[in-house]
């Protein structure tokens, strides 16, 4: 069974940055988010490209200096951006 | 991997005067997944996009009160009243889920036949920011997506 590929599709968001928050215009919904730390950082890896959490995880590692390279954390928030209909899960 | 403990500065500008050492000598910005359980997510929805109940219970004024008593041409414009060919105004504001469902399904306004129904929608698809009804009829658009 294929693992769960994340994606934010291409196009639909707005991103602009707000000192420490990061406003997200989601142009299907019409709704906003505020996002803070990590969500940005996840959003951006994954806006138009399709991967799995342990790829995210690895993009995220070349990235950032991360703290906590913690699956269950990665999983956790990616169902947050999921749950706002940032990005979609298949 | 030998650059990951690297200890000095690695801008070109000075660095604040307060930074701890600490924190100048990362390389990559630091970033934490599990930020101690708080959501970082917080989703702000549009008064538009709101329960469905209270968008459907918005109205539409046909037309609007700058233009009180005119007729609705046959292609939605606000024409003089009497003007031949064009539909005197509905008695009443149509209301948004009337407008929503004779544009989601094609089909006419209740109590108005089909020519009239056509001319009053195209009026509302016409409608701009500003003019009473607008934010009834994106909100309609929104629901329609």
């Amino acid at each position: 069974m294929a693992a769960t590929r994340y994606q934010a599709p291409p196009g639909s968001l707005l991103v602009r940055a707000l000192d420490d928050l990061t406003a997200v215009y989601h142009r299907p919904s019409g709704a906003t988010h505020l996002l803070a730390s990590p969500a940005p950082e996840i959003l951006a890896a994954l806006d138009g490209v399709a991967m799995t959490a342990d790829a995210l995880m690895l993009v995220l590692a070349v990235r950032y200096d991360l703290a906590d390279a913690d699956p269950v954390a990665l999983a956790a928030r990616l169902d947050e951006l999921v749950a706002a209909g940032l990005i979609v899960a298949a | 991997m030998n650059d990951d403990d690297a200890i000095e500065p690695q801008h070109d500008g000075p660095l604040p005067v307060d930074a701890a050492p600490t924190a100048a000598a990362t390389r990559r910005r630091a970033l934490m997944l599990g930020a101690a359980g708080a959501a970082s997510v917080l989703s702000i929805r549009p008064a538009l996009a709101q329960a469905t109940g209270s968008v459907l219970m918005c109205d539409i004024p046909v037309p609007d009160a700058g233009h009180a008593g005119g007729f609705i041409a046959a292609d939605g414009a606000v024409v003089a009243a009497g003007t031949k060919g064009a539909f005197a105004p509905p008695s009443r504001p149509l209301k948004g889920e009337d407008v929503r469902r004779a544009m989601q399904g094609g089909g006419v306004l209740p109590g108005y036949d089909y020519d009239r129904s056509r001319a009053y929608l195209k009026y509302v698809s016409r409608l701009q920011r500003g003019t009473a009804g607008f934010t009834c009829f994106a909100s309609i658009q929104m629901l329609r997506k």
